[in-house]
């Protein structure tokens, strides 16, 4: 029988003992277990909302909102002070701006004339009462000729889904233009395509210039499929606004770094410009998740711990009831390694049975547990929001963000994986050996002369 | 060949000094068997400490077949008490989850033997001692006293010692089965040409031995008795 055959069948001497012992481990390696699917399960919501909301910062001119609102363009300078800002990873310049159509009514949304262009276009947006509320004054919202303005958006990367205000761009026809040329070309939504009859290698009026139609797009949204995309000088020269810039999009290099870097650009446009990221709403939202992450990594911090503890104490005394075998093995000829490697093995024999304990409540009380706990950290942070300052923020912002429903910030799915279980197995040998440590030493100093005067 | 010279033992007590055992002389040639008796706390037990290698004197010198094993480091102290002692104490000090067999093949795992010999062997030694068959694989617990000192003089004789040290092994015993393992000690002796040494109070199992000494205090006080 080898040293640590021996150590297992030990384990099994005071069966009562045993019995309780792995009970009460199970129990802790359980909590431990339930806790990391827990963590695991939030932090997977968090990340993929977090995901789901990207790295963007848009900085837009102080006081502007699209075609609302008021201020001044952003300028060149501005816009290179956003581009030498650290961690910011690219920058997309847009100039908006809208296109009457010839011989038509169409509305003024804020100023008395903020079209700077015409062109031979008809917008494919059907006015409906919105556009005929929106018409602002000074215009014949009821003619029979209204029609909505073309809205043309200049910008240095065309092909960006963000500059088409959408979650796609798909050329359908054509090739992109480039965004840095001053070219009169253009990509066309597909309805003022099919409107007006363009094709790719079509041309059309603006500004009292041709634009010959390089691509076709679908943005996948009405709005956005009724607009014009060109180059952002050639925009700002043709509307007479070079060097104006009405929206930048900043692409951070890390989700980490948004804070810090809105910080900055804020820091270094002043009052010039409002600098917008949607992390704060989501920050606000994933607080009661991240409250869930902070408390199962505590407890799990604290299980692993309370399970060396009781190891620990439960190897200390057997150590010290078998104080005289142990003096006994070592004058037979043990060595001390013989005898502490007994032990190790016998707490370590303990401790996989607990962990095997474990690893079963772990695998069924995983899911619900974490469901249990965001559903009630959910509900607490709701009831918060709806009934304090500023409320009715976190949950519904954070959703509409995400894409997602009241139930997909509840709708976390905890999965017991076999990465999980060989934790359980690792943080059981963890606990046995911390727990073994300390009797070891104690073993070591067992003499077996002590063990002769006490007979 | 046991040779022990002008051997010490003192403990600290407090401030104080105390000399368990003082100054002690005697030899005790090969395959004898020697007896130790004295009142309680006369350093019988300190003594026997001393030979086993379990402590080590403050001064003098112990030669176990020629070895001095008062300059021994710890780990061939390990090895000489592995090899060349066998003890057998009072109360037996059977592992109690381990069967009789397994208990005498218990010294022979830590020499390295392999297990197929170790336990032709621990078989072959129980059966010596009188315990055969199906109580080999008895625990202790379900052993009587008589022969749990079997299976312990068995444990003893495992790695075919030098020396076997024995404290008080019939003290728990009665008077008969006391006689009893005595007389299995004294043949063991000559058979397996093995030194025994055992402290004891009962002078009439002293008297039966080929050497006895007294301590008094730690001291040698009477002369070697040659039967």
């Amino acid at each position: 029988m080898s040293v640590i055959n021996r150590g297992v069948r030990n384990a099994f001497r005071n069966t009562i003992r045993t019995f309780s012992l792995v009970i009460i481990l199970g129990l802790v390696v359980g909590l431990a277990l339930t806790m990391l699917v827990a963590r695991r399960a939030v932090t997977a919501k968090i990340d993929s909302v977090k995901s789901a909301i990207g790295n963007t910062i848009t900085v837009s001119p102080a006081g502007a909102r699209g075609f609302g609102g008021g201020g001044n363009p952003l300028t060149a300078d501005n816009v290179n002070a956003i581009k030498t800002t650290p961690h910011v990873a690219s920058v997309t310049a847009s100039i908006n701006d809208r296109l009457d159509t010839i011989g038509a009514n169409t509305p003024s949304f804020g100023g008395d004339s903020n079209s700077t262009g015409t062109t031979n276009l008809v917008s494919p947006i059907t006015p409906g009462s919105l556009g005929r509320r929106f018409g602002g004054r000074g215009n014949n919202s009821n003619s029979a000729n209204f029609t909505l303005p073309i809205t043309v958006t200049g910008s240095s990367d065309p092909n960006s889904t963000q500059v088409a205000g959408s979650n796609q761009l798909k050329i359908t026809a054509g090739v992109s233009i480039d965004g840095s040329s001053n070219q009169h070309v253009a990509m066309v939504g597909k309805d003022l395509a099919t409107k007006n009859n363009l094709n790719v290698g079509s041309t059309f009026s603006a500004y009292g210039q041709t634009i010959t139609v390089a691509a076709i797009y679908d943005a996948g949204n009405t709005f956005a499929n009724g607009g014009v995309i060109m180059p952002l000088a050639a925009v700002q020269n043709l509307s007479g606004q070079v060097g104006d810039v009405t929206n930048v999009i900043v692409q951070v290099d890390s989700i980490s770094n948004i804070s810090s870097t809105v910080t900055d650009l804020q820091n270094k446009l002043g009052t010039t410009a409002d600098v917008v990221s949607q992390q704060d709403t989501s920050n606000q939202a994933l607080a009661p998740l991240e409250n869930i992450k902070s408390l199962s990594l505590y407890s799990l911090i604290g299980a692993v711990g309370a399970g060396a503890a009781i190891i620990l104490l439960t190897m200390m005394m057997i150590v010290r009831e078998r104080r005289r075998e142990i003096g006994v093995l070592k004058a037979i000829g043990a060595s001390n390694l013989k005898v502490v490697l007994q032990f190790v093995s016998e707490a370590t024999t303990l401790t996989l049975l607990g962990a095997v304990v474990g690893l079963i409540i772990g695998f069924v009380g995983g899911n619900p547990v974490t469901k249990l706990l965001v559903s009630s950290s959910a509900n607490a942070a709701q009831t918060t929001g709806m009934n304090g300052p500023g409320g009715g923020g976190g949950g519904g912002r954070l959703l509409r963000l995400a894409g997602q429903g009241l139930g997909g910030l509840r709708n976390v799915n905890a999965v017991v994986g076999w990465d999980i279980l060989l934790f359980g197995l690792g943080a059981a040998i963890v606990i046995a050996i911390i727990g073994s440590a300390i009797p070891a030493l104690v073993i070591a100093k067992v003499r077996p002369a002590e063990v002769m005067r006490a007979e | 060949m046991l040779k022990v010279s002008g051997i010490s033992k003192q403990f600290s007590s407090g401030h104080n000094k105390v000399s368990a055992v003082s100054d002690v002389s005697f030899q005790v040639p090969e395959g004898q068997f020697a007896s130790i008796i004295g009142k309680s706390g006369s350093g019988k037990s300190t003594l026997l400490c001393l030979l086993g290698a379990l402590d080590k004197p403050t001064a003098g010198h112990i030669e176990v077949d020629g070895q001095d094993i008062t300059n021994l480091g710890d780990h061939a102290l390990i090895a000489y008490r592995c090899r060349k002692i066998g003890f057998v104490f009072q109360s037996y000090n059977l592992v109690p989850n381990l069967n009789a067999l397994e208990n005498v093949m218990l010294p022979m795992e830590f020499a390295g033997l392999r297990r197929t010999k170790r336990k032709a062997r621990a078989q072959n030694l129980l059966d010596q001692v009188g315990l055969s068959g199906d109580k080999q694989r008895r625990k202790p617990g379900r052993l009587s006293g008589g022969e749990q000192q079997r299976v312990a003089i068995a444990r003893a004789l495992a790695n075919q010692p030098k020396l076997i040290l024995a404290d008080e092994p019939t003290g728990n015993l009665d008077s008969q089965t006391g006689k009893m393992i005595f007389d299995l000690l004294h043949k063991l002796a000559r058979s397996e040409n093995t030194t025994i040494i055992a402290v004891t109070h009962d002078l009439e199992v002293a008297g039966k031995t080929d050497l006895t000494f007294r301590l008094d205090d730690g001291k040698l006080t009477s002369g070697i008795k040659y039967r």
